[in-house]
């Protein structure tokens, strides 16, 4: 449930699951205007691509515009390159800075029905200033939304979480074996879930369950102990004990259900047979469960977070083969998300239902002999019910920020992210967007913060910087929500 | 405060070196801890770690065969602490089969972790650039002349080595400094069968072909060589094989900002945090000065040698730190056990085995380990990417924590009477019928009795009575001990104290 703004200044927990992860949070001075605002009834949805997906390959130049997008394209995709045939099928709007058209990879067939439908906004060339190329490093930067380490904590979304739900609420669920960086700093206040069937409270069948109540008991109060504790990882241990306590107990029977009403729909995701699809289903069980009339339990989960690995295509990448890696991930995102968007609107939910899609950067323009290696800015995707976004979203047909300029005699040398290509020093573009943009108009139009600023801090300029390549001046309506 | 030369005394320090075989192996046996109660720290960590390694290779066919091998090995062997420092090394070079697809080069790549576990860091990581598992995993198989791959020049340097930043929390090398030391791994290849590492001179970066490239040179602006860097290859006469030493030796000469060694300040501090305790970023004074101190103290930045780092750890006082006893404060330092470790000693502790090929525990859902593992979040031979496991509070969440549980049931509720079963009626003496002697006895067994508060003892006694309705118990009845006894083990193994090392 999501609670007031009283009720979680009274939580202890929360205050101590602040001292873990640091003390600055509750400091926060933006975060005491941030208490009263919540997602209301909706729903959101973060999907990760793990390892860095490949951003020119996903939303792809067809032509030149008014620049020279396409041939720039072609020139350093020798052989990953996406023919305009390739992409024929899969055409979304153009980039607003050249006109260009632009396509999504050919397996992306999925996100392009559900764009058709108007349903889905692109954000091109997301990034942050001084980007790092290490996985770890980037990643930390998108979850915490922290480029320079100004001193938030924990994730972005977590830090949401802690501003509006107390540690017995579980507004939160992560189908994972552990908690995503971004949904970090409400340890209690989200769960990791791998399915929901085998969620129960696991007991010693000896005895016919006789023993139960006594091993329930005592576990019970083993994990409150711990919870009063001032140590801060025994506390943190007994906490999610206690709530893995509770939502043992109501969560499993969110499958059943799912599955009595609405096995067609769970075959479907069989059929995808992935584990993207199957961990959207999970997301789709709870989320069912949560809209049920009349309320079928005591769950209250509403912001979700599932991920896929694989992207980190060094090598082997496939262009628009159907064999190719690249492809069949793309396949899997585009069919289970399309999947899980027509479930959510059958279920009447649709026009409830956000989802945001990213990664912790792009691949070099420049490929290698096979693959791609790491890269700076990346797209991303929002898709929802109620997004401007398809052919008639916004004045580029769902497509939002420009398209980085991928042609090396363009590219700033003074970004210092050098790779080299046959003798000479290439460049990786800049990125168009703020990614933390596209975080502050979430929070700011979805998940119903007046004021997000606290939540995704702006840069300062260090000492002799170039004050253009960091974000001071944000932009939360981007306009892709409405 | 203690050092090397402080005793293990008798009817105090029990805590102590329980806390010593635990971190260094699994788990403490009580026969363990007698033999050290009396020697200094310096004598227990000479008589730990001197041991003569066995160059154990978990073979089979396929990677699942390989993976319970590995555990089945490690639940019996009588060289714990060799295995629990290979368990380092393999999330150091997180290597996953995942993406190598070869089950016999993973394997060799294990057997290599063994026989270099505590030996020269320097020629372990001079081994790693020729160690077929590696070079799959990370791309130098695909690192040609024409186009440099960068996989594991970045990698290298930042999960091998020096680290992105330095502790003062500047950078360590530059992209430059990648795309130079890629070009030093051009050329190499293995031979799929043996996994033999060759080198393809035809393949490799010669002037030859590109003239234009000129020589290598890298760290031109850190590690403390001045603005000319340091070259590695300056001309044709320094190219071929033996350029990725080179490489090795200057990374290894490498300067952080302090002025002090880079690489062997972050190795020295990955394994305080894997043997002590976890230690912030941006890393503060006090802390820094323990490490350096470890480093003066093992002469590890001269040495290399890992079994010195390994002493010069054990015998210093914040090795000691997680052993606290309650009452803890904020300040308090705790660390989580690595699900493997919780299933390893878990075993070794109750006496028990697991069974057949697939190595599942009898009892409960007749789960095979690797699947257990698995949900617990560590699945031997595919870390989840190139940076090994998250650590500490990163193991626990709601499902892994359940996977604990499960694990925890399952063991106790092994009762198929074979040599697999938890038979706790064979080590336990079943003539106790007070339930603080009980309680004391099972968390004795489990080495957590100095970790609970009186609160959580209280909460066991009345599971055990029942909340006071039967204030003595005859274990030697079939349905108590089953029902009680068991349990018991059970809520311990379940416990936040026992989640902890």
């Amino acid at each position: 449930m999501a609670i007031t703004r009283r009720q979680f200044i009274k939580r202890t927990g929360a205050a101590a699951a602040g001292t873990l992860l640091g003390p600055s949070l509750f400091n926060n001075p933006f975060l005491q205007k941030a208490l009263a605002d919540t997602i209301g009834d909706r729903y959101f949805v973060v999907v990760y691509l793990d390892g860095g997906n490949d951003g020119v390959n996903t939303v792809t130049p067809v032509d030149n515009g008014s620049g020279n997008l396409r041939t720039a394209y072609d020139a350093a995709r020798m052989s990953l390159n996406l023919s305009p045939t390739d992409l024929q099928n899969t055409h979304i709007g153009t980039d607003p800075n050249t006109g260009a058209q632009l396509a999504l990879h050919p397996g992306l067939i999925g996100l392009k029905s559900l764009y058709d439908l108007g349903k889905v906004a692109i954000i091109q060339g997301c990034g942050y200033p001084a980007y790092s190329l290490s996985h770890d490093q980037s990643r930390t930067v998108w979850q915490t939304a922290d480029p320079l380490s100004v001193g938030t904590n924990g994730g972005w979304v977590g830090r949401y979480l802690a501003a509006n739900y107390g540690g017995t609420d579980i507004p939160g669920v992560n189908v994972s074996d552990r908690i995503v960086g971004e949904f970090k700093t409400t340890a209690t206040s989200v769960l990791t879930i791998g399915q929901l069937a085998d969620f129960g409270f696991p007991y010693d069948p000896f005895g016919g369950g006789s023993d139960d109540n006594a091993k329930r008991t005592a576990f019970n109060a083993l994990c409150n102990a711990a919870s009063g504790d001032a140590q801060p990882v025994i506390k943190y241990i007994g906490e999610s004990g206690a709530a893995t306590l509770l939502a043992s107990e109501s969560y499993p029977a969110l499958d059943s259900l799912y599955n009595a009403d609405r096995s067609s729909w769970s075959n479907q995701y069989d059929a995808i047979g992935r584990s993207t699809a199957r961990d959207l289903r999970e997301v789709a069980k709870v989320i069912y469960g949560v809209a049920h009339v009349p309320p079928a339990n005591n769950v209250h989960a509403r912001v979700f977070q599932v991920s896929n690995g694989g992207y980190d295509m060094h090598s082997d990448q496939g262009a628009a083969n159907t064999d190719g890696q690249h492809y069949s991930l793309h396949r899997e995102i585009g069919d289970s998300l399309e999947l899980f968007y027509q479930d959510c609107a059958d279920m009447g939910v649709a026009d409830k239902l956000c989802i945001v899609i990213w990664s912790e950067f792009s691949r070099r323009i420049q490929q290698n002999d096979s693959g791609t290696d790491h890269g700076s800015q990346a797209p991303m995707f929002v898709i929802g019910g109620t997004i401007q976004g398809g052919p008639t979203g916004g004045a580029n047909g769902g497509v939002y920020g420009n398209h980085p300029n991928i042609d090396d005699a363009a590219l700033n040398p003074d970004d210092g992210n050098t790779i080299y290509k046959q003798g000479s020093l290439v460049t990786n573009p800049f990125r168009s967007t703020d990614f933390r943009d596209v975080y502050g108009t979430l929070l700011k139009h979805w998940l119903g913060m007046t004021n997000p600023s606290g939540l995704v801090p702006t840069d300062t300029v260090p000492g002799g910087g170039d004050p253009d390549d960091y974000w001071t001046a944000a932009n939360f309506d981007l306009g892709f929500l409405p | 405060m203690g050092d090397q030369n402080t005793v293990f005394v008798a009817n105090q320090d029990e805590g102590l070196v329980r806390h010593l075989l635990r971190r260094t192996g699994f788990g403490a046996k009580p026969e363990d801890v007698t033999k050290i109660i009396g020697m200094t720290r310096g004598e227990a960590a000479d008589m730990l770690l001197g041991f003569k390694g066995k160059e154990f290779k978990p073979g089979g066919r396929y990677i699942e065969d390989a993976h319970n091998k590995w555990v089945k090995y490690m639940i019996k062997t009588n060289l714990a602490v060799q295995a629990k420092l290979v368990l380092y090394w393999h999330h150091h070079f997180a290597t996953s089969n995942a993406k190598v697809q070869n089950t016999k080069v993973m394997a060799l790549q294990i057997r290599l972790l063994h026989a270099m576990c505590n030996g020269n860091f320097k020629d372990f990581v001079k081994a790693m650039n020729r160690n077929a598992a590696v070079m799959e995993f990370l791309d130098t198989v695909r690192n040609h002349k024409d186009i440099p791959n960068e996989n594991y020049a970045r990698e290298l340097q930042e999960l091998f080595t020096v680290g992105v930043k330095d502790f003062a929390g500047n950078p360590n090398y530059t992209q430059e400094d990648i795309v130079q030391i890629a070009r030093a791994f051009t050329g190499w290849d293995y031979i799929y069968n043996s996994g033999e590492s060759v080198f393809h001179d035809y393949d490799h970066d010669y002037m030859a072909d590109f003239p234009e490239r000129g020589p290598k040179t890298i760290y031109k602006s850190t590690g403390g060589f001045g603005s000319g860097g340091m070259t590695y290859a300056a001309g044709a006469a320094d190219e071929g094989p033996q350029e990725i030493d080179a490489v090795i030796d200057i990374i290894f000469q490498h300067k952080d900002s302090d002025g002090k060694s880079t690489v062997a300040r972050r190795v020295a501090r990955k394994l305080v945090e894997y043997y002590a305790h976890p230690i912030a970023t941006p890393i503060s004074a006090a802390d820094a000065a323990v490490i350096d101190q470890i480093i003066a103290d093992s002469d590890f930045d001269t040495n290399w040698s890992i079994s010195g780092l390994v002493r010069a750890i054990v015998v210093n006082d914040t090795f000691y730190d997680t052993a606290a006893v309650p009452p803890f404060s904020a300040s308090t330092q705790k660390s989580v056990t690595w699900p493997i470790d919780y299933v390893v000693s878990t075993l070794r502790l109750l006496r028990m085995k697991l069974k057949g090929k697939y190595q599942y525990v009898s009892g409960g859902d007749y789960q095979n380990v690797r699947d257990q593992l698995t949900n617990m979040g560590q699945t031997l031979l595919e870390p989840p990417s190139v940076f090994g496991w998250d650590w500490e509070s990163a193991w626990l969440s709601s499902a892994t924590l359940l996977a604990r549980y499960d694990f925890a049931r399952d063991v106790t509720s092994a009762r198929d009477g074979g040599s697999s079963s938890f038979r706790p009626e064979t080590f336990f003496d079943l003539t106790l019928n007070q339930p603080d002697d009980i309680v004391n006895a099972v968390t004795d067994i489990l080495g957590v009795t100095d970790q609970l508060t009186a609160v959580e003892r209280n909460a066991l006694v009345d599971y055990l009575t029942d909340n006071g309705a039967n204030p003595t118990l005859d274990l030697n009845d079939n349905d108590t001990r089953n029902r009680k006894l068991h349990g018991l083990f059970a809520l311990v193994l379940q416990s936040p104290a026992y989640q902890l090392h």
